[in-house]
């Protein structure tokens, strides 16, 4: 019972219904799989909290696959998504493939890809592919909708951006022109921990194979948020994406983090594996490109 | 105030008043006397309250009762009809996964959402599969011998 304030659970059917309950005077969380706010409440941080709403039957949970990329509802499961995602078999989702796969089955079966960016938890592994990938978010509130580009969704740690009456109804993922590939990597210590540090790279090559596009995001404790290298992205662009390259802007990271210190990790550590995972999740990226 | 919801667990039917913020492991444990799902973390790490909710494994105790209004679950309790043991019980005992016994039920679980998609894993599958739950006696050997015994009992 740590939910000692909480009067109202609902179940809404239909998203009006939901922008009602979040028009109400009341301290209401939004709820989709649930899997961070446990863990929340654990803590005792979510005493206030007097009502859920849960969204996973308001028609948020549909996919859709085409030319343009990918269009995710907030409440489609990790589950949902990588089914999707392997079905496509596009190295441009490489690393989006490689993020979904890292949550263990109990976690993927709900976890949500709205949820797990609205919870603005720097050590989650989906949000920094959804980082290189140019997630933009549509957000809706009794107000209309309006668009977000994911970045400016985090606000610090476990920090968003929406306003009051808010709330993410659909992830959209841009399909990268030309040749495109991705690829992501975790560092943990054990199967089912949260990252030490994650890295994800997403590459657009020319016909003569310089690089046109990159795209570097890093998690996992290197910030308050997962971030994105403007600094490694620079040296890629207009580089042949050679070994030097590569190297130079894993290097490069060390300018655009600013590691934590934590049971899992010290920000000396974080910062001395954030070049060598940097330079790695490059390389997958690199061996994905036609 | 309890809220009313309605569970089929096991394939029986239930009417239950929860609690709002009640687990769905502590309703099927203190409210349906069901010790399969077990309490290790209570926070989603260990794994050991692992059920599936509609056919799909999940921890137990990160979900809420109410958000799983009109789901069916399966507990370990449920995997076997009567006193014949499913394959995958009987392999863990076989294979001796099983050493002080308190992941098992979790382990088990996973188990089956790995064998009813992949009914020929190989190891790597199996590791994958078990990689949300934690066992702090066995290292994991028997448990992936167990795991491979049962796919080649199920697949026949």
């Amino acid at each position: 019972m740590a939910l000692q304030n909480l009067k109202d659970f609902h179940r809404p059917d239909a998203i009006e219904d939901v922008l009602a309950l979040l028009g109400k005077d009341e301290e209401t969380l939004i709820l989709a799989g649930g899997t961070f706010l446990r863990g929340l409440e654990a803590r005792g941080l979510l005493s206030g909290v007097e009502a859920l709403v849960d969204i996973r039957r308001v028609g948020l949970d549909k996919v859709v696959a085409d030319n343009n990329g990918i269009k995710a509802g907030a409440a489609v499961t990790f589950t949902r998504l990588r089914g999707v995602v392997a079905r496509q078999q596009e190295a441009w989702l490489g690393g989006l493939a490689d993020a979904l796969d890292r949550p263990p089955v109990q976690v993927r079966n709900v976890a949500t890809v709205g949820g797990c960016i609205a919870a603005a938890c720097p050590f989650f592994d989906v949000p920094t592919a959804l980082l290189a990938l140019d997630a933009e978010l549509t957000i809706r509130s009794s107000d209309g909708e309006r668009h977000l580009p994911l970045p400016e969704l985090f606000d610090g740690l476990f920090a968003n951006t929406l306003e009051p009456g808010e709330f993410i109804t659909e992830v959209s993922l841009p399909r990268p022109p030309g040749n495109a590939a991705g690829a992501f990597l975790k560092l943990e210590a054990t199967a089912n921990d949260l990252a030490i540090v994650n890295v994800a790279t997403q590459l657009s090559i020319d016909a003569n194979r310089v690089c046109t596009r990159a795209c570097v995001a890093l998690g996992g404790g290197v910030a308050d948020t997962a971030v994105r290298s403007a600094a490694a992205e620079t040296i890629l662009v207009g580089s042949r994406l050679d070994a030097a390259a590569l190297q130079a802007a894993g290097e490069a990271v060390i300018s655009d983090i600013d590691p934590m210190s934590d049971h899992r990790a010290s920000a000396a550590y974080r910062r001395a594996v954030a070049k060598v995972m940097t330079r790695r999740a490059l390389e997958r990226a690199v061996a994905r490109l036609a | 105030m309890k809220q009313m919801i309605t569970l089929e667990v096991n394939g029986e039917r239930h009417e239950l008043a929860v609690e709002k913020d009640a687990t769905l492991r502590d309703v099927l444990h203190d409210q349906l006397n069901l010790d399969g799902p077990k309490k290790g973390c209570d926070t989603g790490s260990c794994g050991c309250c692992t059920v599936h909710v509609d056919g799909l494994a999940v921890y137990s105790c990160m979900r809420y009762a109410v958000a799983c209004d009109g789901a069916k679950v399966l507990t370990a309790e449920g995997l076997s009809a009567g006193a014949d043991l499913h394959p995958i019980q009987q392999s863990f005992i076989d294979a001796g996964a099983v050493q002080c016994g308190y992941c098992t039920c979790g382990m088990m679980m996973s188990a089956k959402q790995l064998l009813d998609e992949t009914p020929r894993p190989d190891e790597e599958d199996i590791r994958h599969a078990i990689a949300g739950n934690l066992c702090r006696c066995t290292g994991y050997a028997k448990i992936v011998d167990a795991v491979k015994l049962a796919a080649d009992r199920l697949a026949g």
